[in-house]
């Protein structure tokens, strides 16, 4: 079985920096996978226990994407695929757009993983939008995935009910992070993942003369969270008695 | 410029939230607002002018089908925008037809108007730390973040029906079962005591269903305890890829404060937290706090407020 599975090199939202103006430092701000992608590229790994086949990551990133794909290369991706493109210059469609291209380059595949979304931007519209481009079915927020034969049979995860869906392969399916819990590599792994076939691929030798869409983010601010930051510290008894007086205060606990 | 708005969510609540985002988008441009419905919907949604769409009976819980029924009905009447409620489907909904129709996308946007030919409004980024301005040019679809506008009271209005055509789906729904739910519904709670892995052990979670009980609220938990322990069903998971609240009073116990957890609470009035790690980021994003043992704390907070009400 030929899997393919898509994740994204991101800013690490809990690293991220914010000045006293609220101005987000963004340049050089430290940068990882996003975090729900390692449960992509575990399942990705599982499926492929489970049968035998191949790992293929993708990705559309600037060179420093390059260390997400060592990553998910040293969990057990056999190769991996940079598009040379910076996500946070591109639009959300433009991204898909460039994936699909590059997996069909790749391709075929018989399953195309993705996650339910990044951990900068969370948008969720790349991986339905992959599956449009691609014209294969799409099956989306799934917390279980088996393939047998020529059809997978997937539980999706919404939000008050879950769904057992069938689909025939190939197609693009987006997990959600309780699915799995996503291994770490060895020591060993992470020194043989540089040897491991990288390909960097130009959005024009994919996408011949079609035009990069600019971002739909402008300026991005710090969210205001004024909150009270009231810290009592002592015994339980009177800790706990200051806490109900002052919730009480608030007028937030029933009378 | 007068534009024509169209409101869909395959939720008729959310349609309904939709259609107060739609007039808000709409009202100032001089435009026009059409609320989409599915099968029958029609006499649940708000609004004066109704389109429902008719097909067959897995319509509105097929993304894939609506995504395809949607398109048919844009390409004739091509509204400038198509605003759909950010459900897991809408998403789902939104990106294809967005595809299908060769308009840009965004999703989760708030705040929404439109100046010089292009939808703008805002949304969050990096789990909530920051918010984004978004611009989309027209024509154009959009999610609209769930719970961001108060939704409008049905009307009387009928609505016109439209007949979709032939679907043929791809993936075939073998089973559908509602998620067991908690006694209460975290979404709709004015009062919820959620716990993290401050909690030792599962029977642990005692404590905090008993003071939930005192206060007459919900007990919810970080992803953890639901994804990792499964000492709590997933429909307790609070936070960015969980369930997203916005109660009177936010009680976080035992929770460290995790920037995607801290994105779905953001909304509460008020936030407290009991923790015995003092540089915990919880108490950032707190009213107030208690740095102690969550298994003493607990306890006296829960006698503290019988006490009272005697």
């Amino acid at each position: 079985m030929k899997i393919a599975v898509c994740v994204k090199h991101a800013i690490d939202e809990a690293e991220l920096k914010v000045d006293q103006a609220g101005n987000p430092q963004l340049a050089g701000a430290a940068s990882k996978m996003s975090t729900f992608d390692k449960n992509a590229v575990e399942e990705a790994l599982r499926l492929k226990a489970a049968q035998t086949g191949d790992v293929t990551v993708l990705t559309v990133g600037t060179a420093d994407a390059k260390k997400t794909m060592k990553e998910a290369l040293a969990m057990g991706a056999d190769r991996g695929i940079l598009v040379t493109a910076d996500p946070m210059s591109i639009s959300t469609g433009r991204t898909a757009e460039l994936l699909a291209a590059a997996v069909r380059k790749a391709g075929p595949f018989d399953v195309v993983l993705c996650s339910e979304g990044s951990s900068d931007i969370y948008s969720g519209l790349v991986p339905p939008m992959l599956g449009e481009l691609l014209g294969l079915p799409y099956v989306g927020y799934a917390r279980k995935v088996e393939v047998a034969g020529k059809s997978a049979k997937v539980e999706r995860s919404l939000e008050d009910s879950v769904e057992v869906v069938e689909a025939p392969i190939p197609l693009v399916i987006s997990v959600v992070s309780e699915i799995n819990e996503p291994r770490y590599p060895t020591l060993i792994q992470i020194m043989q993942a540089g040897k491991k076939p990288m390909e960097e691929l130009a959005p024009d030798s994919i996408l011949p003369g079609s035009k990069p869409s600019p971002p739909l983010f402008a300026a991005m601010k710090a969210q205001a969270m004024a909150r009270k930051k009231v810290v009592f510290e002592g015994p339980p008894e009177e800790t706990a008695r200051k806490l109900v007086d002052a919730l009480a205060s608030e007028g937030v606990l029933p009378r | 410029m007068s534009i024509k708005v169209w409101a869909f969510s395959e939720s008729p609540e959310v349609a309904n939230e939709l259609a107060a985002a739609a007039d808000a988008v709409a009202k100032p441009a001089g435009g026009g607002v059409t609320v989409i419905g599915v099968n029958g919907t029609g006499p649940r949604l708000a609004g004066g002018a109704k389109l429902i769409l008719r097909g067959p009976d897995s319509l509105s819980g097929s993304p894939e089908l609506l995504a395809e029924a949607l398109c048919r009905v844009a390409k004739e009447a091509d509204p400038d925008v198509i605003l759909v409620g950010s459900t897991k489907n809408g998403k789902e909904v939104a990106a294809r037809l967005a595809v299908k129709l060769g308009r840009s996308c965004a999703s989760d946007v708030f705040g929404l108007n439109v100046t010089d030919a292009a939808l703008r409004g805002k949304r969050n980024a990096f789990a909530g730390k920051l918010v984004a301005d978004v611009s989309v040019p027209l024509p154009c679809v959009a999610t609209v973040k769930v719970g961001a506008y108060p939704a409008l009271a049905p009307s009387a209005a009928a609505g016109a029906e439209k007949e979709v055509g032939e679907l043929t789906p791809r993936t075939r729904l073998v089973e559908r079962r509602e998620k067991p739910r908690g006694t209460v519904d975290l979404k709709g709670a004015k009062l919820i005591v959620a716990a993290g892995r401050g909690f030792k052990k599962k029977e642990d979670l005692v404590l905090a269903s008993d003071l939930a009980a005192e206060l007459g609220g919900a007990v919810g938990c970080s992803r953890p305890l639901s994804s990792d322990m499964g000492w709590l069903p997933e429909e307790h998971h609070i936070g960015l890829t969980g369930v997203t609240v916005h109660p009177d009073l936010y009680l976080a116990v035992g929770i460290s404060g995790q920037l995607q957890h801290v994105a779905g609470i953001k909304d509460s009035k008020v936030i407290a937290a009991v923790n015995n790690d003092k540089s915990a980021p919880i108490f950032e994003a707190s009213d107030y706090g208690i740095v102690g043992d969550l298994y003493a704390v607990l306890p006296a907070m829960a006698k503290e407020i019988r006490g009272r009400r005697h």
